[in-house]
């Protein structure tokens, strides 16, 4: 609800005003990365309250996923955080998996791991070239869109497509990498810190980034964990949380990696935090492509993983009671996918995502639920403006590293 | 910082002296139109139906596993029964391209290898019909793409790498090249 006229003329210390200075910012923004709207009252250059209005980009993947398969619903997966939809669909992926009770072969998790990580690496390149440019400094996103095209390329030639991948399927990984991509995998992992330091070079200690991002939208630990934010805006604040260490999936408890935090967790730190996390995601990727070697010829998908197609029911052995004749072994019919509820949450770039996945055993999910970081990072936006002005709200934003399209699924 | 490179700009010389150096490697922009990149093999592109170098007709049996497992339900076939040979008949196959997701699930479950999204990715129509792929239009994207490829053409979501043997239908698991 709006406030009242009295309330805003007291909050701005105009009482001679008669109504608060309104302005919308977005949907159409291009600052807003995507379709936010920000409803804004303003005193002079001053916010005096932010309400960030959302669903432009609503299209129903949860309820979508009810009419389908877990199979076909995975393609929906990839449209939540389409910058990086690998991440996405491996998370989608481990829910059905633990609901299935299926071990993934070990070349399949490592495969994922470095899937998960340069999906990691292009969401984070995209959000420094667009944090940049929203701040002002231009060539930083022509450096790091040209590595960003350099990864889509890689995926390209893992699964061929560059952006809604569908890599991963239920039960591990729906093709081996080639050996060619592994040399390309091992150049790009030669390159990349070279490319980081390049960007440092430009932005990390020039004083226009410096004045814009200091001190801007500090956020406390305790106030972060309160808020629910996840993911490097939380560690920018200092609080050491990552899903990969505490609740390792995939191949994450066979890699050494570290996670970087920041001091007292203002717009800067959250930018050093995630350059961090480039270097850390470059590394694992490295680490990745080592193990390969061993598992070479290994099959990608666990031999009882469910078919693409999925049935509702599959037969089975079961021994039946018979008054007469002891025990016979018939064909029962048992779902595919048995009756029950999991959550799993895994490290997006964006923060904690997490999927709640309720099962009926009828073949297609009952309810499936997506805990999405953008959206709780979306709600901590009018905390962190507080007493800012309007063009720290685009250092705001772009420092939350927002998706719309995860945010309204 | 320190009042020296507070009134030296250093670091704002650094980072042009960066890009100036750019200004002199090779540039990484592609012409797009007057150049392209090469497509990677087993890119998700435009659909086709495999014309069989045999009989000069599709591949297709009408198990409609395709248009089972297909996110977005966009193949529409319909099949009779030949009241002679008792057998199969793909009386009509089509695919509303505008609707598909190109997630590759059709060419991966297909057991014969009938469907095929091909890497050509520049088509555009100007209405609806334009995009609405019958059978005949599928086996002409097929030539129009095939003959840009070497032969024998082998896609890689036909027997996917890694997948064990036993997951495969007997005729994927011997599938070769067109």
């Amino acid at each position: 609800m709006a406030p009242t006229v009295e309330v805003v003329q007291k909050q701005c210390g105009h009482p001679e005003w008669e109504e608060p200075f309104v302005v919308n910012m977005g949907p159409q923004h291009p600052s807003t990365h995507g379709v936010l709207r920000l409803y804004l009252e303003l005193d002079g250059e001053n916010v005096v309250k932010c309400d960030p209005r959302i669903g432009y980009l609503h299209r129903g993947v949860e309820k979508l996923s009810e009419n389908m398969t877990y199979t076909q619903a995975m393609i929906l997966t990839d449209r939540l955080d389409y910058i990086s939809s690998a991440a996405n669909n491996v998370g989608y992926c481990l829910a059905v998996e633990k609901l299935l009770g299926l071990e993934v072969p070990r070349r399949a998790r490592l495969l994922r791991t470095i899937v998960c990580e340069m999906a990691r690496i292009s969401s984070h390149l995209l959000w420094l070239a667009t944090h940049a440019l929203d701040i002002g400094a231009m060539t930083v996103f022509l450096y790091c869109f040209r590595d960003r095209e350099w990864l889509l390329d890689i995926y390209e030639k893992i699964c061929g497509a560059r952006l809604t991948v569908s890599y991963p399927r239920v039960g591990g990984v729906r093709l081996d990498f080639t050996s060619e991509i592994i040399d390309e995998l091992y150049k790009f992992t030669e390159e990349f810190p070279s490319r980081i330091l390049d960007y440092e070079t430009l932005i990390d200690v020039n004083r226009i980034w410096l004045k814009r991002t200091k001190g801007i939208a500090v956020i406390s630990a305790e106030k972060a964990v309160n808020l629910g934010l996840t993911g490097p805006s939380l560690r920018g604040s200092g609080v050491p949380y990552d899903v990969r260490k505490f609740k390792p999936y995939d191949a994450y408890d066979e890699v050494e990696f570290e996670v970087p935090v920041g001091k007292i967790g203002d717009t800067y730190d959250r930018y050093r935090v995630r350059m961090e996390e480039l270097r850390q995601a470059n590394r694992i990727i490295r680490q990745c492509l080592d193990k390969l070697s061993e598992t070479e010829g290994e099959p990608v998908v666990a031999e009882e993983a469910p078919d693409l197609l999925m049935p509702e029911k599959k037969k089975t052995p079961q021994a039946v009671p018979h008054p007469k004749k002891g025990f016979l072994v018939k064909g029962a019919e048992v779902p595919v996918v048995p009756e029950g509820e999991v959550y799993v949450s895994i490290e997006a770039p964006k923060g904690e995502l997490g999927y709640y996945i309720v099962s009926d055993g009828s073949g297609k999910p009952w309810r499936v639920r997506v805990r999405a970081p953008s959206f709780v990072h979306i709600s901590s936006i009018p905390e962190l403006i507080k007493g800012h002005m309007v063009a720290d709200l685009i250092a705001v934003i772009g420092t939350l590293d927002v998706v719309l399209g995860e945010c309204d699924r | 910082m320190s009042l020296t490179k507070t009134i030296f700009l250093t670091e704002i010389a650094k980072g042009l002296a960066l890009t100036l150096k750019k200004l002199f490697s090779r540039p990484v922009t592609v012409q797009y139109p007057e150049e392209r990149k090469p497509v990677a093999p087993g890119f998700r592109g435009r659909h086709a139906l495999v014309r069989d170098p045999e009989t000069g007709r599709d591949r297709c049996i009408g198990c409609m596993r395709c248009a089972k497992v297909c996110p977005s339900q966009c193949i529409y076939i319909e099949t009779e029964r030949d009241p002679e040979t008792k057998r199969r008949v793909v009386t009509k196959y089509e695919i509303e391209a505008l609707r598909c997701v190109y997630c590759g699930y059709c060419e991966e479950v297909c057991p014969v290898n009938a469907i095929v999204l091909t890497e050509f990715y520049e088509y555009v129509g100007y209405t609806r019909e334009d995009l609405y792929f019958d059978r005949e239009r599928l086996l002409k994207n097929w030539d129009e793409f095939i003959v840009t490829q070497k032969r024998p053409y082998f896609n890689p979501f036909w027997r996917p790498r890694g997948i064990p043997e036993k997951m495969l239908p007997a005729p994927k698991r011997k599938a070769e090249g067109v």
